[in-house]
């Protein structure tokens, strides 16, 4: 980013900071009614009572995703293409779930409206040629259609694998891959002034995810560590490639935990769940992007840092208004939203596996 | 007196005239023998050589009349449509006077009600909700599932087979349900079949690139000097994969493998593959592989038999004569499918044709609402075509309805369709007032004053009558290409014809054409002073246009206190007088020094009372946007003498060229005057063009132009006139 931009992005990222929600905020909002909160979000319209129950769900989690993706094109006005690449590129993760969405509804042949009640409506920045995949009939049709595109490798490789196979399960990991692997190649395109404090907050979100899935592929789904590892994204700080070699290698979950430098170890000591594992490994990134937003020099890392905390934000909002639509009890929700410790057993890893 | 006169005057004559004809007889006899058989002879040649040309100018003219036959039969209509195109044709500045229409009809009528109005192309459905909380029904969503899927298909459908678009409509008729239904069923069907040929296609493709892959290896392996022969078969100890993967994969497939104790080894790459070897010892870990290989795309190769003993040769002919057999499987694919095509062409141009019978009622969708048999849709109309529309629905409709119409409020004024004005000869200009934006309804359309000081401009700032003639002459020339734009380069060109007449300027000679007005770069403060006059018309018309537009939508205040309102333009034309006295004078004068101050005084109380802020802040911005009044109209003003600039630059520019070309021979002068023209052409013509749009967007548009309507856009039925 060239210097002019930079304290307004700055700037924009401490306006907007603001709007952040603090455990304790979360917190409090777990105490709120439906209508409380509502009236807060300025969600009225859509919690309104005659509409149905998954409605409701649905058009609050698509305003908040809406709010969020809104936002990010704000921030990234500012920005030079590389580094405009960069976040758009996270933005796009709910352009994932909408071919997710897809894939398997076409795969499990669902009705088109079935379909499309679960797909998002995303702004053009961040939006696959949906429109033209949602016409497809079937999933082949589909692969074929995604071929013609920006993910025509994958399309092409998941197709092959799904004539064999008939399960969406490799073409699923291509896809999230990519999704990473793009992440990292549009990382290595942002100048050194801003990378060096993107690739430590990017690092600390691929860590996260390469952790989760080489736990996730190994002992869950049972692979091969040479099945595991060609799933894997290298991450650009803690579980670079030739770690995660060495990782995929060991064979109980302890021994993993017990391997991984730190500050996973320390963070991670004692969990005995993949959900623990996950639940901890998601405090991990939020207080890396806090670090970032708070003494951070970069303007792109602190937008990013930004994002990812406003993200996690809206889902707990999300996760408060959903459990409350769906009658749950308040320590149940404070639960999902991190705010208390779940005092039930966790499920021991034996048990996951 | 009479016999007088005849025998002293008449029989001499008579007398002298029989002397004559008898001595012209005498000379005249012998060449007239001489010439007779020599005109006999022409004559036959005459006949036996212009009877075949006389014969082909027969056949000739009776082609003519044959091709000219329906071009002439055509005329009357031809005439016709152009007299309907004439009358149809405005300069309007002010818009088209709109009615809100609300139709109500029997549900089962809607299909019908949908054609008609599409028919007569003047409805411009509203989409917004109702306000009778009864009407909250939304029918025909099953209709316009069915259509989309049938549409779809059929567009998946036209990429495999050519299928038209608009094909004739003889017959306009409503389409039912059960009828779209059955249409859908038809198009799956053939869809099915169609994408069968595109997989076949991409089969066969999909072969075609491994058997180039192939020939890529051969030429490889034939270059290594090892046994290759051995890697076709496991050893006891050693397990061998040689293939191709993806470039992209290469890198974590080796890492991966190197987890079952492989080695991956690259011998070749090409395009977006990787050729591979893996190699590795046999045991536990090498069934890991299969599955990392098949998720990595890894395509293995078939290693040549005996390549240490084949002759290379032979096994590319082999690979060549496979490419063979793939082509002419290809060949006979499309052989195959335009048989198909032939088969259903019938039947997919009627599926064409009910599509877009249904399509109406899909598009109007959105607008209807209903209520048990009741529905009602709403749309915009304009009043002049009101009355032809009910006409319409009461000849068409088989059961009651009833229309409503009523004048737009003022809070609907954003909602209300801008009717374009239709013009041929402002099409262009049409184009690129839209590149700013669509007049706001109520505002004015400002196309034609668009075009016509755009020409003036352009032409002022480009005159040359060479130059002009040769824009209007290529714009005229590549017609077809440009489309309907290429109007825009024939007047743009005309316009600096014109000018360069008045300039005497012909490719930049001044002294061939004698200037029927004055050269510009003889007389340049008289162009300076005509340009900032032609700037102070400009940018007052500009604010009356303003002040126009809002007292259209009754929004007194800005008409009088707004950004180039009444104050702003008293304080202008103030400045304008006060300017020009001091220039004459050597005074301001009193009056416009009055109107200058009492304006700007207006305007700082207008901004003051509208200003909620601390007061230094107050006091800072009323200053800043007095002062931003003051200088901006100076600024605006003086921006126009680039109009005078660039007919100096023009001509500046012309007679560098011909110094430089007065500097060469006969040929070197020919090839700059050639090649200065060019440069003239292609630079400044491009600058003098973006120059006039600045003025015009900047200056002019943005002074009175919202731009933030929205074009009326009426339903219609796509097709072609049968």
């Amino acid at each position: 980013m060239t210097l002019a931009p930079q304290p307004y992005l700055n700037t924009r990222v401490s306006a907007m900071s603001e709007r952040l929600l603090t455990s304790d905020q979360i917190a409090a909002l777990c105490e709120l009614s439906l209508p409380d909160l509502a009236e807060r979000f300025g969600l009225e319209p859509l919690l309104d009572e005659q509409l149905d129950r998954r409605t409701k769900s649905r058009a609050v989690k698509q305003a908040l995703i809406n709010t969020l993706l809104d936002e990010l094109r704000v921030l990234i006005r500012p920005m030079n293409a590389n580094e405009a690449g960069l976040l758009l590129a996270w933005g796009r993760k709910y352009a994932l779930f909408n071919l997710k969405t897809l894939l398997r509804g076409k795969l499990y042949e669902l009705d088109q409206s079935e379909i499309s009640a679960n797909l998002y409506e995303l702004p053009a920045h961040v939006r696959l040629p949906q429109q033209e995949l949602f016409r497809a009939e079937g999933v082949l049709e589909l692969l074929r259609k995604l071929e013609q595109g920006p993910y025509s490798l994958i399309a092409r490789q998941g197709r092959e694998v799904f004539e064999q196979k008939r399960e969406p399960f490799a073409l699923e990991a291509a896809l999230d891959q990519r999704y990473y692997g793009e992440m990292v190649r549009r990382l290595l395109q942002v100048s050194n002034q801003d990378g060096n404090e993107l690739k430590h907050l990017l690092g600390a979100v691929l860590d996260r995810v390469g952790l989760l899935w080489l736990l996730r592929f190994r002992f869950s789904y049972g692979l091969s560590p040479s099945e595991t590892y060609y799933q894997l994204v290298p991450s650009v700080r803690l579980l670079h490639r030739d770690r995660l070699l060495k990782l995929v290698n060991l064979e109980t979950f302890d021994e993993i935990l017990a391997a991984l430098p730190e500050p996973l170890t320390t963070r991670l000591a004692g969990s005995t769940s993949l959900m623990e594992v996950q639940r901890r490994l998601g405090g991990h990134v939020t207080d890396e992007a806090r670090r970032t937003l708070a003494n951070g020099q970069s303007g792109v890392a602190r937008a990013l840092a930004y994002l990812i905390l406003r993200e996690h934000g809206v889902l707990a909002l999300f996760s408060i208004i959903q459990g409350q639509l769906l009658g749950l009890p308040r320590e149940l929700i404070e639960i999902a939203v991190e705010v208390s410790e779940p005092n039930c057993p966790a499920d021991s890893l034996a048990d996951a596996a | 007196m009479l016999r007088q006169l005849s025998t002293t005057h008449l029989r001499p004559l008579t007398r002298r005239l029989r002397q004559v004809g008898t001595k012209v007889r005498t000379q005249l006899a012998p060449l007239l023998e001489q010439a007779e058989p020599r005109l006999i002879r022409l004559r036959e040649a005459a006949t036996t050589r212009l009877r075949p040309l006389a014969q082909r100018i027969g056949q000739a003219a009776s082609a003519a009349r044959s091709r000219l036959g329906p071009m002439i039969a055509e005329m009357p209509h031809l005439a016709q449509q152009l007299r309907a195109e004439a009358a149809q044709a405005e300069f309007r500045l002010r818009p088209l006077p709109m009615k809100h229409v609300r139709l109500l009809v029997i549900t089962d009528d809607l299909p019908q009600a949908s054609l008609t109005l599409a028919e007569t192309e003047s409805f411009h459905p509203d989409t917004r909700a109702p306000e009778a909380q009864m009407l909250s029904g939304i029918p025909g969503r099953d209709y316009r599932d069915l259509y989309q899927q049938a549409r779809s298909r059929l567009e998946k459908i036209a990429k495999v087979v050519p299928i038209d678009d608009t094909p004739p409509i003889e017959q306009v008729r409503v389409v039912g349900h059960d009828e779209l239904r059955a249409v859908n069923e038809q198009l799956g069907e053939r869809w099915a079949e169609a994408s069968r040929f595109e997989e076949a296609f991409r089969r066969i493709d999909e072969q075609d690139r491994f058997v180039r892959e192939q020939q890529a290896s051969l030429e490889n392996f034939s270059n290594l000097h090892i046994d290759l022969g051995a890697l076709r078969n496991k050893t006891r100890f050693l397990d061998f994969y040689v293939g191709v993967v993806p470039r992209e994969n290469v890198r974590r497939l080796q890492g991966a493998v190197s987890l079952a104790d492989h080695l991956l080894f690259t011998y070749l790459e090409r395009g977006d593959s990787t050729h591979v070897v893996i190699v590795g010892p046999r045991g536990e870990k090498e069934g890991q592989l299969a599955s990392v290989l098949s998720s990595a795309s890894f395509q293995p190769l078939p290693i040549p038999a005996a390549l240490e003993d084949a002759d290379p040769a032979h096994k590319r002919d082999e690979l060549a004569t496979q490419r063979e057999q793939l082509e002419a499987e290809r060949a006979g694919l499309r052989r195959e499918l335009a048989d198909w095509e032939q088969t259903h062409h019938d039947r997919l141009l009627e599926a064409q044709r009910a599509l877009l019978l249904a399509e109406p009622f899909v598009t109007l969708d959105p607008s209807i609402r209903s209520a048990g048999h009741l529905a009602a849709l709403a749309g915009w109309v304009p009043a002049r075509a009101v009355s032809e529309l009910e006409a319409r629905l009461r000849g068409s409709l088989a059961l009651p309805f009833e229309l409503e119409q009523r004048a737009p409020t003022a809070n609907e004024r954003p909602l209300v369709p801008s009717v374009p004005i239709k013009h041929r000869l402002l099409a262009p200009f049409t184009m690129l007032v839209k590149q700013y934006g669509i007049p706001q309804y109520g505002e004015v359309d400002p196309t034609p004053l668009f075009a016509v000081t755009f020409l003036l401009m352009f032409g002022s700032m480009f005159g040359d009558v060479g130059q002009g003639a040769t824009i209007a002459g290529l714009a005229w020339a590549f017609r077809e290409k440009l489309g309907r734009f290429y109007l825009f380069g024939v007047m743009a060109g005309l316009s600096s014809v014109l000018f360069g007449f008045l300039y005497g300027s012909i490719f930049g000679y001044e002294e061939v054409l004698p200037a029927l007005w004055t050269s510009p770069i003889h007389h340049p403060i008289l162009m300076l002073k005509i340009a900032l006059g032609y700037g102070v018309v400009f940018i007052a018309v500009a604010c009356l246009l303003a002040i126009y537009n809002r007292l259209v939508v009754k929004d007194i205040a800005a008409a009088l206190f707004g950004h180039h309102g009444l104050v702003n333009l008293i304080f202008y034309l103030a400045m304008v007088f006060g300017g020009l006295g001091l220039a004459g004078s050597g005074e301001l004068g009193t009056t416009p020094l009055l109107l200058i101050l009492l304006s700007l005084a207006a305007l700082a109380v207008h901004a003051w009372r509208h200003l909620d802020a601390p007061f230094s802040e107050k006091v800072l911005v009323v200053f800043i946007e007095t002062l931003e009044t003051v200088v901006g109209y100076i600024s605006n003003t003086l921006s126009f003498l680039r109009v005078a600039a660039f007919s100096l630059n023009h001509a500046a520019l012309s007679l560098a060229v011909l110094t430089l070309a007065s500097m060469m021979g006969p040929a070197g002068h020919l090839i700059t005057v050639i090649l200065g023209n060019l440069f003239v052409l292609v630079l400044e013509g491009g600058i003098v063009m973006i120059q006039v749009m600045r003025l015009q967007y900047y200056e002019g548009f943005s002074r009175y132009f919202s731009g933030d309507g929205h074009e009326f856009s009426p339903l219609r039925l796509r097709r072609r006139a049968a």
